[in-house]
């Protein structure tokens, strides 16, 4: 672990007002994360962990606070700067797995690279690589529509890495698969931290999840509770 | 049902884009409904109140009905007309003219033959002559006379006349009038129907009931009223009833017709042998025929545009249908697993369609009124008279409702219908089926073109199925195969897009191929497209037809039918007055050889000036050929120059004969004006005893030239052969007159006989006293008096058989080809032709067996026969100037005027037709409207439904620039193609159809045939409007959704 962090998380607010009605989505949090490491960020439903997870990637900005990003103030970021921000160093794995219908497994897999204008040869090859990574190298072809959950979730996952980044959000990826495929998933995420030290940050409220992380984070109607780094889990009173 | 209020609070927007869509499709129905009944009937309404008088009159014509008689025959002849026309209010005009009577012998001396008068009585003879001395008839007896009787007769006003005895009648006693006034006839009203003609005397006149010729001089013109109680026996009697017909409906149409139908047995049932005869004429029955297949012409033609609006507004129907059964795919499952049946589920769906066609048709009902409305108040249909308030009719409520509830139980069906699993199986059984519903419409569409093309020429007028459905069979077919060509160019396009290196363009082309549920928007937006330009097209195509049609059946410019002969210098002031190339023109039936034509149906002959073809002649020409290039066939070589005539100048004839008592000749000349007109002039006869005549002012005009002078020479006493020598003496012109200048001067000896007329010879020279024409034979005098013996001398030599261009259906009928020789009457005198070239059509004569020729050739053909009369019907004018150049013409009372202008207009914005452009102006615009409803609906659900997966783009690191660009290339790739190929449906739809459902106003194909046009302009217009209007709603969607495209979307899961 170096001293510098991957993800900073500083004082950060958001409110939602529906009418007369104000929720505090987030109140006051803050964490740092270690590059290189997975980070459980566990709590139960509409405690705040999505809207955390968008305002760290940028896709929501929070009222107060900031989020550094290998060194980068994501909410001092323009649009464009954001857009880069996902491009190279940020990527997404989300709950409803979110491949792009369209598109085969292997031009999903393919889509970051593109946008990052990679010669086809090298998207090729990389493409390749991540699915056989993955293990679907054989369902190169198929839709989305023609994959089971887990093996969607699996090509995002596969996407979210192409491009290299430093730091993968993923938001209960696990959350609408059942618990064997889940722990399948689970697994492939840890391997990817430990084979291509990237440093995931996951929601969760999946026990097992919790127990390959390197550290848990606990939120609660906002606010952070944190469980000490590789502390063994013990389940909180308001967990599902 | 809670469920349907509390769902439609829910998805309002839905549900509007399908009231939207109902109503669009219901009032489109509706609006063309009263096209066809309210705009119909006012325009049959408007059609006969505006009717020239001659096409509404009725006329009842009754011959010899002695004096007692006349009174009661004359009244009951005006109930019985006013009786059949009603409830219509009629005015009536009668005039009679009396059986020839007896003149006092002091009136009109010098002849061996009876002299005889006869009285006419007319009810509105002021209205029909102007005054010229004396005054008006006031009292029984009181009568006047035309300028030409009084001058004839010596008679002034103040003048008594007794009338003696009737011609070849019983004793009746005689009558007296009173000379009080001279008048002259006013043209054009009605005097052509006078027994004399208004010449005012006829010699030699034979009256039909006497068997010697008389001397004729009248009328005495008296007051009706009066004559029918002299007692005297009237010939002739007319009675003429003109119904107002300006407050007219169908069924007091259709009453009156019926009764003039039957009128002429009432009449002689009511009249009895009171009369030797009673016909009844009237054109009213036929024009109201006309009328009501124009009706149904126009009907059939704005019912094939209502089917098609329908057919749109059901595809755009079926699209919003699928875009909301989708949507509500989610709660259809749910409300299935909680147990609802496939009844209850229909009856949801049934309440919810019965709510949006009672909308609908609520909405649609005072729309088409107002549309309709408004529709009448803008070309054509204003100019068409038939402007009318916004109104509900029961039909168009029909139209309306019935519509609505056809679309409405298309979204029902949709609703129940079982909602497609994502299976494979079931794709490709939805496949197969969907290619045999393509196959049915293909093989529906071709079997429709093929009853269409194949329909006879002379099909009923009335609307049939194959008529009403075709354009939007054809339409639909061909946009459901047109999307079969678009969805594999876009998979192709697809494969060669993944080559490229970034996401945007390619992810674009996959979404726009690999999407297969915008077929349903692919088919509203292809078929709107179609159907668009298809209707731009047809407008255009009928328009062009209507001005083809207008233009071949006048013939020309402007044609002014002669109502009496022509003299010269009539085309001098026709000239002036029009400011355009003027031709006399012939244009009458003729005879082929012995063959009178198909019964009904003669051979027509028409012939101008062909050297100004380019200027004269119009209608469709094919194959890239002018009337320029016809007429270079058929003008003759050189012009006639002939010898210039002074106006006014005295020519002088005189001429030796060996022999004691000297032959006769009475000369007969033929001058040319400059418009080409040649009139003929007889001189006295003239004994050949070397002594000098006069001839009487042949050259009435300036500018006229002498062309032909024919000379039969006649002689009391028979005997040998006898040389006659003639000369004619033409005053000097003026000097820059060279008299033998490019005239050929030709003599011949005319049949029947030449043989009695040998060596013919003409001579032109110059001489201080003027030109010559020096003309010698040697004449045989032996055997029959008026046996021909006639020396012809022509300004041109024997044009041999006259060249013509024949009609297609000549060439087909009589079996001609180019190089035919055969010969065509002109008046009884047989013409050699030889046929140069087959036209489609000759001017004028449109769909007849025709022949065109050259009026100079043809009569100088005639000529060198002897025969210097110059057949002439019309005066046809080239490139007439101006608008009021018809006004004009019809102002020197020549005769009757026809502008190919005045024809289009009719044809196009005539109150009975005029009904299609109008419905073709309502579809454009629907389809687009249609259109654009459609992509905005595709486009909102289509993003409504992908929110998320466009937030995911997000974050994927694609910027909203990049996603708008995705998102925009998409549709673009699936609108692009599909509007071109709607063109391209439409475009061909228009080659294939369009010239088919043009049908001329008696419900005929139309002459000549109907070419497709696409107007590229307009065309051009309406898809930049269309791609402009569909890009917009496009960009303007996609961006809201891009924008609101936040994290929101990421937290609920799809
Ligand atoms: N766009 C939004 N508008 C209103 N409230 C929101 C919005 N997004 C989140 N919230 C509220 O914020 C809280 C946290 O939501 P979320 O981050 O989605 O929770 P989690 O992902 O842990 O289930 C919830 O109470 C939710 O209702
Ligand atoms: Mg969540």
């Amino acid at each position: 672990m170096s001293s510098e962090p991957m993800l900073s998380v500083r004082g950060v607010h958001r409110r939602f007002r529906t009418g007369p009605t104000v929720v505090h989505a987030l109140n006051g949090v803050s964490f740092d994360v270690a590059a290189g490491s997975m980070v459980a960020l566990v709590g139960r439903s509409g405690s705040g962990k999505t809207t955390l997870l968008n305002v760290i990637g940028g896709l929501d900005r929070p009222d107060a606070g900031t989020v550094h990003v290998d060194g980068t103030d994501v909410t001092a970021l323009d649009e464009d700067g954001l857009s880069r921000l996902r491009r190279e160093k940020v990527s997404y794995v989300f709950q409803s797995f979110g491949l792009i219908p369209v598109l085969s497994a292997a031009e999903n897999v393919a889509a970051p690279l593109r946008m990052a204008r990679v010669a086809p040869t090298e998207r090729e090859r990389r493409v390749e690589l991540l699915l056989e990574l993955i293990g679907l190298a054989d369902h190169a072809r198929q839709r989305p529509a023609e994959l089971s959950g887990g093996q969607q979730q699996r090509v995002a996952i596969a996407r979210a890495l192409a491009a290299s980044p430093q730091l993968l959000l993923a938001d209960e990826p696990t959350g609408q698969l059942d618990a064997e495929t889940g722990l399948s998933v689970m697994a492939l995420l840890r391997g990817i931290v430990e084979s291509e030290g990237v440093t995931v940050l996951v929601s969760t409220h999946d026990a097992v999840m919790m127990a390959l992380a390197d550290r848990v984070i606990r939120i609660h109607d906002g606010h952070l509770d944190e469980q000490a780094a590789g502390q063994p889990y013990a389940p909180a009173p308001d967990a599902r | 049902m809670r469920l349907v209020s509390r769902r439609a609070r829910a998805q309002w927007p839905l549900l509007a884009a399908l009231l939207g869509v109902v109503t669009i499709g219901a009032t489109v129905l509706g609006t063309c409904t009263l096209l066809v009944t309210r705009t119909a009937e006012r325009a049959l309404e408007v059609a006969v109140a505006r009717a020239a008088p001659s096409a509404v009159d009725v006329t009842v014509y009754t011959g010899t009905v002695e004096g007692r008689d006349t009174p009661s025959v004359a009244a009951d002849t005006r109930t019985v007309v006013a009786s059949t026309l009603a409830p219509f209010p009629v005015t009536t005009t009668a005039r009679a003219s009396t059986v020839l009577r007896a003149l006092p012998p002091g009136l009109a001396t010098g002849t061996t033959v009876p002299a005889q008068a006869y009285l006419s009585g007319l009810d509105d003879l002021p209205a029909r002559s102007e005054l010229v001395t004396g005054r008006w008839p006031q009292h029984p007896g009181d009568a006047v006379l035309l300028e030409s009787t009084a001058q004839l007769l010596g008679l002034t006003p103040g003048r008594r006349v007794r009338l003696g005895a009737e011609l070849a009648h019983a004793p009746v006693p005689p009558i007296d009038v009173l000379v009080v006034g001279v008048v002259r006839p006013l043209p054009a009203r009605g005097w052509d129907r006078d027994p004399l003609a208004t010449a005012g005397s006829a010699a030699g006149y034979r009256d039909g009931r006497f068997m010697q010729p008389v001397n004729a001089y009248g009328p005495f013109l008296v007051d009706l009223a009066d004559l029918v109680t002299t007692g005297a026996t009237v010939d002739r009697m007319e009675v003429t009833a003109h119904p107002d017909l300006s407050h007219s409906n169908r069924h007091d149409l259709e009453t009156v017709v019926e009764a003039v139908d039957g009128v002429d047995r009432r009449l002689a049932g009511t009249l009895g042998d009171r009369v030797q005869l009673a016909r009844v004429a009237s054109e009213l029955p036929a024009t109201l025929r006309s009328a009501d297949d124009q009706r149904h012409v126009t009907a059939a033609a704005v019912l094939a545009i209502a089917v098609l609006g329908g057919v749109l507004a059901a595809t755009a129907l079926v699209l919003a249908g699928r875009l909301t059964t989708g949507i509500r795919a989610d709660e259809t499952a749910l409300r299935s697993a909680l147990g609802a049946s496939r009844r209850q589920l229909a009856a949801t769906a049934t309440v919810e369609a019965g709510f949006v066609a009672a909308v609908a048709a609520a909405l649609a009902i005072p729309a088409s009124s107002a549309l309709h409305a408004g529709l009448t108040h803008l070309p054509p249909l204003d100019g068409a008279g038939l402007t009318v308030r916004p109104a509900v009719v029961g039909a168009q409520v029909l139209a309306v409702v019935g519509g609505a509830l056809v679309l409405a139980a298309v979204l029902i069906v949709l609703a129940i219908r079982p909602v497609p699993a994502a299976s494979d199986q079931r794709t490709r059984r939805e496949l197969l089926a969907r290619s045999g519903a393509d196959l049915m419409l293909a093989v529906f569409a071709a079997a429709g073109w093929w009853q269409l093309y194949a329909q006879p020429t002379d099909a009923s007028p009335r609307a049939d199925a194959v008529r009403m459905l075709a354009p939007a069979l054809l339409l639909t077919a061909g946009a459901a195969l047109a999307l079969r060509v678009v969805l594999p160019a876009l998979r192709g396009a697809d494969r060669l897009a993944y080559r490229a290196r970034g996401l945007a363009f390619p992810l674009a082309v996959a979404e726009a191929a690999r999407r297969p549920q915008a077929v349903a928007a692919g088919l509203l937006v292809g078929l709107a497209c179609a159907a668009g330009t298809f209707g731009l097209a047809f407008d255009d195509t009928w328009h062009q037809s209507q001005r083809d049609q207008a233009a071949l059946a006048v013939g020309t410019d402007l044609a002014l039918t002669l109502s009496t002969a022509p003299v010269a210098g009539d085309g001098a002031v026709l000239s002036a007055a029009t400011a355009g190339a003027v031709s006399p023109a012939l244009d009458r039936g003729t005879a082929v050889g012995q063959w009178l034509g198909s019964a009904g149906d003669a051979p027509r002959l028409v012939a101008v000036d062909t050297t100004r073809a380019d200027a004269l002649l119009r209608g469709r020409l094919d194959n890239d050929r002018g009337w320029a290039d016809v007429g270079a066939t058929l003008a003759p070589p050189t012009r006639v120059n002939g010898l210039a005539v002074p106006a006014g100048a005295p020519l002088v004839l005189s001429g030796t004969a060996a022999g004691d008592t000297p032959p006769v000749v009475t000369p007969r000349l033929m001058l040319q004006d400059a418009t080409g007109l040649r009139t003929a002039c007889t001189g006295p006869a003239v004994p050949l005893d070397g002594r000098e005549f006069r001839l009487p002012a042949c050259a009435t005009a300036d500018g006229l030239r002498l062309v032909a002078v024919a000379l039969p020479v006649t002689a009391d006493a028979g005997g040998g052969p006898v040389a006659v020598a003639v000369t004619l003496t033409v005053p000097p012109a003026g000097p820059a007159e060279d008299p033998t200048d490019g005239s050929d001067w030709t003599a011949t000896s005319a049949p029947p006989i030449p043989s009695r007329l040998r060596d013919p010879t003409v001579m032109v020279s110059a001489t201080p006293t003027g030109t010559t024409l020096r003309m010698a034979a040697t004449v045989d005098l032996g055997g029959v008096e008026d046996a021909a013996r006639t020396l012809v001398a022509t300004a041109f030599p024997d044009p041999g058989p006259v060249p013509v261009a024949v009609s297609a259906r000549f060439a087909s009928e009589v079996g001609v080809e180019s190089g035919s020789q055969l010969s065509v009457t002109v008046g009884i005198t047989p013409v050699p032709v030889v046929v140069t070239e087959v036209v489609p059509a000759v001017p004028s004569a449109p769909g007849a067996v025709a022949v065109l020729a050259d009026l100079d050739t043809l009569s100088r053909a005639r000529a060198v026969t002897g025969d210097l009369t110059f057949p002439v019907d019309a005066w046809w004018v080239g490139h007439p100037a101006g608008p009021g150049a018809a006004e004009r013409a019809t102002a020197l009372h020549l005769g009757a005027v026809a502008t190919r202008e005045a024809e289009t207009a009719r044809l196009i914005g005539g109150p009975l037709l005029a009904g299609l452009p109008a419905a073709l102006r309502l579809i454009v615009p629907a389809a687009a409207l249609l259109l654009l409803a459609g992509v905005v609906l595709h486009v909102t659900c289509d993003l409504q439904a992908r929110a998320v997966e466009v937030t995911r783009l997000r974050g994927l690191g694609m910027s909203r620039r990049g996603i708008r660009a995705v998102l925009l290339g998409q549709h673009a790739g699936v609108l692009l193609p599909v509007l071109a190929a709607g063109a391209a449906v439409g475009a061909l739809a228009t080659r294939v159809v369009a010239p088919l459902l043009v049908r001329s106003e008696t419900g005929a194909a139309p002459v000549p045939a109907t070419q497709a046009h696409w107007p590229w302009p307009a065309e051009a217009a309406l898809l930049a409007v269309l791609l402009a209007g569909c890009m917009l709603a496009v960009a303007v969607v996609v961006t809201v959704q891009v924008r609101r495209a936040d994290a929101t979307h990421l937290r609920v899961a799809p």
